[in-house]
């Protein structure tokens, strides 16, 4: 098998032009869990009207999920993220909507105070449920329940409704303020939380005779909303900048609150840690956005932020999906930032597997032994044997463009080269070399306009960069002194010095409002020393 | 006494016939190694001063092993070199620089049959007219005396030749043989003499002579094998090739086709004057002068090299050209061996490749000691320093291809070598690129080095400092941290470590010092912590003054760092100064604790130079010298500084003759007492270096013939790297010799058999590849200066910025002192 001889070993190595290493963070940057929710590629979805006030999942497969975002309410499809379908016949501004827990029933409120209740494939209203005077804000299936509704609204009245006969058949009074939020137990037919602006939480049983809360938290702050954890014994409160975990079973102790928002906290929903069929095991977190922008991902067994994300609007409403593929987030603006993770591979390779069934088995091939005719007729496509003694082939050292040049000593290509590309790192990678080989100034003055240009405009973006600046900032000197007379006689480079006179004032400005800071320091400081 | 770390590159090396052993004139002995193993089996002592020439005796039987030397001491010795023993001494007063003997490359037979004198041609310098001028009346008192001369030495009677001078020169050249032994030249400037040698030899024979001419000057000579061709590289890079020279001068002698006798001037291309020759071309390649010529033994090649470090093999009919480039030194010889397979290779750097030669591929480096690199204008000053591993005797030196090797000086063999800086290095370029320190720490698990990049034009310079670690079983050292620009864009004048615990001190002359620590041990505790590299852990500086030496005491509790003419102490745990006493004269280049004792030694440079030892207890100065110290070394009682004798008294010295051409003083002082307790003197100590070597006795005790070997060794380096290993408590000078184990040789006698003897050995397959090294990276600054560094948009939110803030307040101090 041998077939090549091994290479003629020079004494030398060849050294690539590396960039210089960045200092790594004293804690990792990423953690595991971090890395997990930074893997949903976030997508926006634009132009819907208004704000996103709620988002709901569809407990079945394919988790469709409804956005209310002005009068009308939009199904879209949690595999594509585009939409679905739209349902508008609604007369006022849609404030929530629940799917049932077979999904082929949606609930959804309106400002209105009406509720109705849809057919997800047809979107026809199958029902109108009007009792609330005051607009609605939260309707909801219980999740074990497929005949009955809860809603809340602002004339503080939680509603339990039977859909099939448009009834009412619970008022239950108690809250003193508009009922904004709440949640069915996961666990229990029978009970649910509301949250109001009253600042507090009642936990409602329909069995209880007196229409009267069962239990009853004060978080504090209007509630904005209200979450049962999957345990059941335990929710979560979202009102001010906190969000509060309590204990159900333990008689309404709170056990913790995280603060961590530096806004309202608008919405709260319930993450999950990997998937059914992963190895990782399945955690639980709590999701909140707020009106700050960022939303957050709370350990409620740690008690511990574990990522923390931002997006560039105030945050309305968050959900995400039952099989844990897709989290969605509704911002006040109108847009929806949806974000999927990507299928694992061995759900395709599945397909693959269920195809090759149908394959007829090749006859297998008689082994080639050195006592055979055809083992000396091998071809060169000839697959080595186990037992052969494979002559490695040593790796071929892969060489950038820039690094071809640099050895070819065209030092003026290896610096426009690198300037076409997008790397900065890489630029003054390259531009050290050239100090080294003592050749950059002789390649700034053989540039021509076009590719002065290019180095001017580079110059422009990263000369004020600290880490670059030492060496930039001084090349920038020479390049002006050397090349001042092509400079003039071009409209394009002096554009180029005028955009390069405008950022270096900034840099200068910045720096005087550092030293600013730094002067208030110092006499902190001289006092710290002293102690 | 053990010496060693001498050039191996002084002169050309030479194989045995079995092309198994290679010799190598190694100073003042004949190293012989093996040219498998590329290990030294034994040596030839004898000469008293640098052997100059080694020609191996050809002989059919491959078992004969004699050879004759040739030395500056004057003497000729023959050897044999498998016992080895010397059998004979010529000795002829007179320094010789080449030698050739030509009789030994003619029919051995003939010699055989009845006993001819053995002549040999040497270039030496006539020491006599200088030494007594006035004796030889010279008509013409000539301007520049021609010293070097050419003579003809008959070996069998051990005289020289009487009255036959064969050439006169300013300076002993080369003698260059032709493989069949009957040519020998020179190169004298511009030309070239070459000399037929008779066919019977006597003692005033007449010997025919030609001149080829040119116009640069002359660097090298080669022969043709077979054919009368001469090649001679020049200054330029140039090399010309005269064929059929000496048509005329020789003819009479050696009958050739008469045909081919034009003697038309016309017909002669290339040929200057009326030069003997019938053409010469040129060949031009090399970009500077060409160092190494030699022709194939067949004749079909002509190997030439240079300054550049490239072998190129020219084919001698079409001029086509092959290379071996990257080889990262000058070349000085190329030597073929009776193998035709095998050449050796010697390069500038001290080192010996051997070549497997149609492939040209380095089979095995024989690498001696590497010379001191050469530094660029005002650079001198930031670079100093050999560290030394006193516990394993071995040395770290900065070599001019950006490494660190470590050499060891009780075995005088290189041991591996550290690339530092992550570049190719090319002979004749500017330097660009200056590995400035290295420092190992007690134990020698850790190194740290210093390189400057110099800028080009005022951009692009760059301070890099690194730290490494060893393996726990190899002793490779691989990269931990890189910090770039440690101390802004100032120098840094010292790397110093704690004796016990994983903290380093840098020092700059940009006024502050910085304290590194390492948290590789933090990382089994908190596995969050995945950085394990070196971070700032404090910054001093005192009064804004360049701060030019560090050092820790003998237990780590106490810094004491030189600012200027100033030694500042510090608390290197909680950073914070101690004391500051003073003041020297001029600036402070070194400092050390003496052992465990309480005693500071510092040593300052400068027009007032200036050896001072402090008192830490009574925190002043006990005593001083005004000397100017070129290194010292520290026991646990008492140190050694090595002293550079001053001007004055080294003229004085002359006549006293108590200094015979040396510069240096090495004094061993107890720390308490001005006293020195012993004195040695010794040559080039500018650039030298002192070290004490703690090493454990039992591994040094094969090498000392007799007595109870010492606990310490005092280690000298020279200039020249070239060094000394001495008892300096010892009563009297323990000779050791030194004693090569025959063992090596054994394991080389095993011949090859079957496919390993016609196509070579395998190549053995490295499984485990290298892996990537990760080197993580310390913030160079303080916290609080860089986290508002920086434009606006980076930034981070003011609130990560406040905590970073006040946590920096929390656990550091600067103890700046106004």
């Amino acid at each position: 098998m041998a077939k090549e001889l091994p290479p003629k070993t020079t004494p030398g190595k060849s050294f690539l032009v590396k960039p210089k290493l960045k200092p790594k963070a004293r804690t990792l940057s990423q953690t595991p869990e971090s890395k997990y929710w930074s893997s949903f590629k976030t997508q926006q979805i634009p132009n819907l009207i208004s704000s996103i006030n709620s988002i709901s999942f569809s407990q079945t497969p394919p988790h469709l999920f409804a956005a209310a975002h002005s009068a009308s309410l939009t199904l879209f499809s949690s595999q594509t993220l585009s939409q679905h379908s739209v349902i508008s016949s609604f007369k006022d501004v849609v404030s929530c909507s629940s799917f049932r827990s077979d999904g082929s029933l949606l609930a959804a409120s309106d400002l209105s105070g009406l509720i109705q209740v849809f057919d997800v494939k047809t979107r026809t209203p199958l029902r109108r449920l009007k009792s609330h005077a005051r607009p609605v804000h939260f309707v909801q299936y219980p999740s074990l329940d497929k005949l009955h509704v809860v809603s809340g609204g602002d004339d503080g009245i939680v509603k339990y409704w039977d859909v099939a006969s448009e009834n009412v058949v619970l008022d239950l009074f108690g809250h003193k303020d508009y009922v904004r939020c709440g949640d069915c137990s996961p666990v229990n037919a029978e009970m649910f939380v509301t949250g109001s602006y009253d600042h507090t939480v009642k936990l409602w049983d329909v069995r209880v005779e007196n229409s009267r809360s069962v239990m009853e938290v004060n978080h504090g702050k209007p509630i904005e909303d209200v979450m049962f954890l999957p345990s059941g014994g335990l929710f979560a409160t979202a009102g001010g900048n906190s969000v509060k975990i309590w204990d159900l079973i333990g008689g309404g102790k709170m056990l913790y609150s995280m603060e961590s928002h530096n806004k309202t906290v608008t919405s709260i929903c319930l993450g999950r840690l990997g998937n059914e069929n992963g190895e990782e095991a399945m955690q639980y977190r709590i999701l909140s956005v707020a009106l700050d922008g960022y939303m957050k991902v709370f350990d409620y067994i740690n008690m511990k932020i574990t990522h923390s994300m931002r997006f560039p609007a105030p945050l309305m409403s968050v959900a995400f999906s039952p099989d844990g593929m897709t989290r969605v987030i509704g911002t006040s603006n109108g847009s929806i930032f949806a974000g999927r993770r990507k299928k694992k591979e061995n759900e395709e390779s599945g397909l693959v597997n269920f195809w090759s069934i149908g394959r007829v088995e090749e006859p297998q091939k008689r082994l080639l032994r050195p006592t055979y005719f055809r083992y000396f007729q091998r071809g060169q496509s000839e697959k080595p044997n186990e037992s052969d003694y494979l002559v490695v082939r040593p790796k071929k050292l892969k060489l950038g463009e820039h690094d071809k040049l640099l050895k070819k000593f065209r030092h003026k290509e290896a610096l426009v080269c690198v300037l076409n590309g997008k790397n900065p790192e890489n630029v003054v990678a390259v531009m050290e070399e050239l100090v080294a080989r003592r050749k950059l100034l002789k390649c700034v003055s053989n540039l021509d306009d076009e590719e002065l240009g290019m180095l001017l405009s580079f110059l422009q973006k990263h000369s004020t960069v600290p880490r670059y600046s030492g060496l930039l900032m001084g090349l920038m000197k020479k390049v002006l002194e050397m090349r001042a007379e092509d400079i003039k006689a071009s409209d394009i480079l002096k554009n180029h010095i005028r955009n390069l006179k405008r950022s270096v004032e900034e840099e200068i400005r910045i720096q005087h409002s550092l030293q600013e800071i730094q002067g208030i320091i110092s006499p902190l400081l001289r006092i710290a020393g002293r102690r | 006494m053990i010496r060693g770390g001498r050039s191996q590159v002084s002169s050309p090396p030479a194989f045995s016939n079995d092309a198994k052993r290679l010799l190598v004139c190694t100073g003042n002995t004949v190293s012989i190694f093996s040219t498998s193993t590329g290990l030294q089996i034994t040596s030839l002592e004898g000469h008293t001063a640098e052997v100059t020439t080694v020609i191996v005796e050809p002989a059919a039987s491959k078992v004969l092993c004699y050879c004759w030397t040739a030395s500056l001491d004057g003497s000729i010795k023959y050897w044999d070199f498998s016992v080895p023993e010397l059998l004979k001494t010529v000795d002829i007063k007179l320094p010789i620089f080449s030698m050739v003997i030509p009789s030994l490359l003619g029919q051995p037979t003939e010699r055989n049959e009845k006993q001819h004198n053995v002549f040999a041609y040497v270039s030496v310098e006539d020491t006599r007219e200088k030494t007594n001028p006035r004796k030889k009346k010279q008509p013409k008192p000539k301007p520049k005396p021609l010293h070097g001369r050419i003579c003809k030495c008959n070996l069998t009677k051990a005289c020289l030749a009487g009255g036959v001078t064969l050439a006169e020169m300013k300076v002993p050249e080369v003698i260059t043989i032709s493989p069949s032994g009957k040519y020998f030249g020179i190169r004298k400037h511009h030309k070239v003499l070459i000399w037929k040698v008779p066919d019977v030899e006597s003692e005033r024979v007449v010997m025919r002579k030609i001149t080829l001419r040119h116009t640069k000057k002359m660097t090298v000579l080669a022969f043709h094998p077979t054919q009368r061709i001469v090649a001679a590289g020049d200054v330029t890079g140039r090399i010309l090739i005269w064929r059929r020279f000496g048509d005329k001068t020789f003819a009479t002698s050696e009958r050739l086709g008469d045909g081919n006798m034009m003697g038309g001037d016309e017909e002669r291309p290339g040929v200057r004057d009326n030069d003997d020759a019938d053409s010469c071309t040129t060949w031009h390649w090399h970009p500077s002068q060409v160092n190494v010529l030699n022709f194939s033994s067949d004749g079909a090649y002509l190997y030439s090299g240079g300054k550049e470090g490239v072998l190129v093999v020219w084919q001698l009919d079409t001029g086509k050209k092959k290379f071996l480039p990257r080889i990262g030194s000058p070349l000085l010889y190329f030597t073929y061996s009776p193998d035709p397979s095998l050449s050796s290779m010697s390069c500038a750097d001290n080192q010996i490749h051997l070549l497997k030669m149609p492939s040209m591929e380095i089979l095995k480096s024989i690498s001696g000691i590497k010379l001191a690199c050469s530094l660029p204008e005002g650079y001198e000053a930031l670079c100093s320093g050999i560290a030394f591993d006193q516990t394993a005797g071995l040395v770290a030196l900065r070599t001019e291809n950006y490494c660190i090797q470590f050499y060891s000086l009780l075995d005088d063999r290189s041991i591996s070598e550290v690339q530092v800086c992550e570049r190719n290095y090319q002979p004749g370029d500017d330097v660009t690129v200056v590995v400035t320190l290295v420092a190992l720490s007690q134990d020698s698990s850790m190194m740290g080095t210093a390189e400057i990049k110099i800028a080009e034009d005022g951009i692009g310079g760059l301070v890099c400092l690194k730290f490494w670690a060893t393996g726990s079983q190899n002793k490779d050292f691989s990269l931990s941290t890189i910090i770039y620009e440690p101390h802004r864009d100032a120098g840094i004048s010292a790397i110093a470590f704690h004796p016990t615990s994983q903290v380093a001190v840098s020092s700059s002359y940009g006024g502050d010092f910085k304290v590194w620590v390492n948290h590789d041990q933090f990382q089994q505790k908190d596995p969050m912590l995945q950085n394990s590299g070196w971070s700032c852990h404090a910054v001093g500086s005192y009064k804004k003054k360049a701060m030019t030496a560090a050092a820790f005491s003998a237990d780590g509790s106490v810094l004491a760092v030189a600012a200027e003419t100033l030694i500042t102490l510090w608390d290197p745990d909680k950073n914070v100064l101690v004391a500051v006493i003073g003041e020297t004269l001029t600036p402070i280049m070194s400092l050390s604790f003496v052992g465990k004792s309480e005693n500071l030694v510092a040593t300052s440079r400068g027009a007032k130079s200036q050896l001072s030892v402090w008192s830490m207890s009574q925190l002043s100065a006990s005593w001083s010298y005004m000397l100017q110290i070129e290194a010292s070394a520290q026991d646990t009682s008492s140190f050694a500084a090595l002293a550079l004798l001053p001007e004055s008294l080294r003229c004085k010295g002359l006549n006293g003759t108590t200094f015979q051409g040396r510069d240096g003083v090495i004094l061993l002082f107890n720390a308490t007492d001005p006293v020195p307790v012993a004195s040695w003197s010794v040559r080039k100590a500018k650039g030298g270096s002192l070290a004490f070597l703690q090493v454990n006795p039992s591994s040094i005790q094969e090498y000392i013939s007799d007595g109870k070997p010492p606990q310490t060794l005092l280690a000298y380096i020279n200039a020249d790297h070239e060094y000394v290993l001495f008892d300096p408590y010892g009563k009297e000078t323990h000779e050791l010799s030194v004693i090569h184990r025959d063992d090596l040789q054994a394991s080389e006698e095993s011949g090859q058999h079957g496919y390993a003897s016609i196509y070579g050995e395998l190549p053995e397959f490295q499984l485990n590849k290298k892996q990537a090294i990760w080197t993580p990276l310390a913030p160079t600054e303080k916290p609080w200066e860089t986290i508002f560094n920086g434009s606006s948009h980076n930034l981070p939110p003011l609130t990560k910025l406040c905590s970073v803030f006040l946590e920096s307040l929390l656990e550091k101090r600067t103890g700046v002192v106004e």
